[in-house]
């Protein structure tokens, strides 16, 4: 392990043990058993739509839609069970339609060279509206019961709660993918420069669209988690998930240097201690924006080039003064 | 006998004349086809009380949009403008409900704008912070300060106090606030067009290497225009304490995706595949139209939200494919 990489992660320990202390201190319960259950459970719902940001960041673009997305696919499982399909082509149905719609986006943005952020907001307000279209708005629950999604919240494999079990599964799916394969120096290459990727034989608009692709399927996979928990689906599956996601791509990437899937994982997990964190302390839930923003707001600050240049002097300045002693 | 040459009306400068008039002003033909099918669809559409409140409905908008029209068309993006206006908002209906008079109240609302303005352009302009990201994170903060001053409710407002009066007020069928918003575009709009300010903020998005190195102050230029933003989102907000006779803390999401659409969709006219201010009053009134036609034809909300989401699209595009040179399109793509 490099030197550099050592005093990240150790940063990023030093955040995690502070962050415990404090609130571990302020509210004895912060440390026990359920509530680190209750703090991953958290990260498997809201900070898996991180997962799929991650892709889009790495690649350089923004993505806007997937709240929408993941409203649209949830409700189309919804609809879709309650229809009386089975549980399993049921998600693979929502997740479908989430993902046709990130290849549109994926398509307009590289294809048509349509801006990123206003493409992605159109498609968002698109899919949102579309996932009224099956209950004009209303929830939907039938079938719930029967089904078994509500098992998808309450079941446990292999000593894990279902949606932490999925978690981890895709965390480290996506780390193979990103930084144990081809394809995954194919996505930073895309980012880092489009024409030297391209001329180097990397499918750039292929990478973009997968990108788009990956963060709305795995957007829609959070909603359905939301609505396994709530026993119902409704339109607002993805409300929360648009700040917390690019807070924890961006807070991630502040702590490591670039997007990456460790790194996500890593700022998804301090974003998710600080929401639990003040929710024990009764903190009202409407400050949450509030932390969520400034905890963004110092992390891109940090991400900042300049401001690395100035921690790299920081650090030649110590080893400097070291060599001299 | 080049005399006679010349005097001969080219057909083809004729015809790509005629499609640049087309193109130009594509929205006012648009705006007009729009209001005669509604008039005919639904003859109450053209009642006086109805067109005052689509003319109320479009001067507030307008007034919010003015300033989001210049951060995109100097090549950034705004998405705290809406949530500016929900501060704004919850700001005035907290203090008057206080017992603060509404004058008082309303300075403090604009303060916010000011405020949440100038951390905008001091974070982008200054720190060249990736403009989306921003202003996502400090509208984050707005919607939570203004749900913290309801205590995540809304507020009912006692009276509506002296701006209520002016929302009241109108001329025939022309809404004082209306006459308002004319006024602050035509400002607008001799700003963009005769004041050296204007052209640097299309130089901006063109090339801001070039705009810095040929010294003109961009990054005091790009605080301006989140400055203007700001402010512009804050009257916005007083306003609307007024005219709904409270403070809503979640009334920023249904104007999200409205201003963007507005001020795309004006990038259409005129000045074709910039945002300019006309262009986006023309948006405005074209959108309040449709809100209020599609309200009396039986449309719901989520109906209305994938109209607008496929108008934004048919907007971007346009405005992309407007556009000389399409690398420079990738407004506020900007790492």
């Amino acid at each position: 392990m490099n030197r550099a990489l050592g005093i990240r992660l150790g940063a990023f320990l030093a955040m995690v043990l502070v962050i415990g202390a404090v609130f571990g201190l302020l509210s004895p319960q912060f440390l026990s058993q359920n509530n680190i259950a209750a703090i991953f459970r958290h990260m498997s719902a809201d900070g898996i739509a991180g997962l799929g940001l991650t892709f889009v960041i790495v690649v350089r673009r923004f993505d806007l839609s997937f709240p929408g997305i993941a409203a649209l696919g949830a409700m189309t499982t919804g609809q879709l069970i309650a229809l009386g399909y089975p549980l399993f082509p049921s998600i693979l149905g929502g997740i479908t339609l989430g993902a046709a719609c990130g290849i549109i986006n994926g398509l307009a943005i590289s294809v048509l060279m349509l801006p990123d952020i206003v493409t992605t907001i159109a498609m968002g307000s698109i899919a949102y509206g579309l996932s009224f279209i099956y209950s004009n708005g209303a929830t939907i629950s039938d079938n719930f019961m029967e089904s078994g999604i509500l098992d998808i919240n309450d079941q446990k494999i292999a000593y894990l709660d279902e949606p932490i079990f999925f978690m981890l599964v895709l965390y480290v799916f996506a780390w193979i993918v990103l930084h144990r394969s081809r394809f995954g120096r194919a996505f930073y290459a895309t980012g880092e420069n489009p024409r030297a990727a391209l001329f180097s034989g990397v499918h750039v608009r292929f990478y973009v669209i997968a990108a788009f692709v990956l963060t709305s399927a795995t957007a829609v996979w959070a909603g359905i988690l939301h609505c396994a928990e709530a026993g119902q689906a409704d339109p607002s599956a993805g409300d929360g998930f648009l700040t917390p996601a690019f807070a924890s791509v961006y807070l991630g990437a502040a702590l490591f240097g670039f997007a990456s899937v460790p790194a996500t994982f890593a700022g998804t997990l301090l974003i998710s201690m600080m929401l639990n964190g003040f929710t024990l302390l009764s903190v009202p839930y409407y400050y949450s924006d509030a932390i969520i923003s400034i905890v963004l707001i110092s992390a891109i600050a940090f991400f900042d080039p300049r401001f690395a240049v100035i921690l790299q002097r920081i650090i030649n300045m110590r080893s400097l003064t070291g060599a001299y002693k | 006998m080049s005399d006679t040459v010349l005097k001969q009306p080219d057909p083809v400068i004729f015809v790509r004349g005629l499609r640049e008039i087309f193109v130009r002003y594509s929205l006012f033909f648009i705006c007009i086809a729009v209001v005669l099918t509604f008039s005919i669809l639904r003859p109450d559409f053209t009642h006086a009380e109805n067109i005052k409140e689509v003319l109320i409905s479009a001067s507030i908008s307008g007034i919010m949009f003015l300033g989001v029209t210049w951060v995109v068309a100097a090549g950034e993006i705004d998405i705290s403008f809406m949530e500016v206006a929900a501060l704004s908002d919850m700001l005035v209906a907290g203090l008057v409900n206080a017992g603060w008079g509404w004058p008082l109240a309303a300075c403090v609302g604009l303060l916010a704008g000011v405020a949440v303005g100038l951390l905008n352009g001091f974070l982008v302009g200054y720190m060249r912070l990736p403009a989306l990201i921003t202003t996502l994170a400090t509208g984050g903060f707005a919607r939570s300060m203004a749900a913290v001053i309801g205590l995540g409710s809304s507020v009912e407002v006692s009276h509506t106090g002296v701006v209520g009066r002016f929302l009241n007020l109108h001329f025939g069928f022309l809404p004082a606030v209306a006459v308002l918003t004319i006024v602050l575009y035509a400002i607008g709009w001799f700003i963009q067009e005769k004041l050296v300010f204007g052209h640097y903020i299309y130089a901006m998005e063109q090339n801001r290497e070039a705009v810095v190195e040929a010294g003109i102050p961009a990054r005091r230029l790009t605080l301006l225009v989140y400055l203007i933003s700001g402010i512009a989102a804050a009257i916005a907000g007083i306003l609307l304490t007024a005219s709904l006779a409270s403070g809503q803390p979640r009334i920023g999401v249904s104007f999200f995706i409205d201003g963007l659409t507005t001020v795309l969709l004006g990038g259409m006219v005129i000045k074709i595949g910039q945002p300019n201010v006309l262009g986006t009053l023309l948006a405005v009134l074209l959108l309040a139209v449709l809100v209020s036609g599609t309200a009396l034809l039986g449309w719901s909300d989520w109906e209305r939200d994938i109209l607008k989401g496929a108008l934004l699209f048919i907007g971007v595009t346009i405005v992309v494919k407007g556009r000389a040179t399409p690398e420079t399109a990738q407004m506020g793509g900007a790492h």
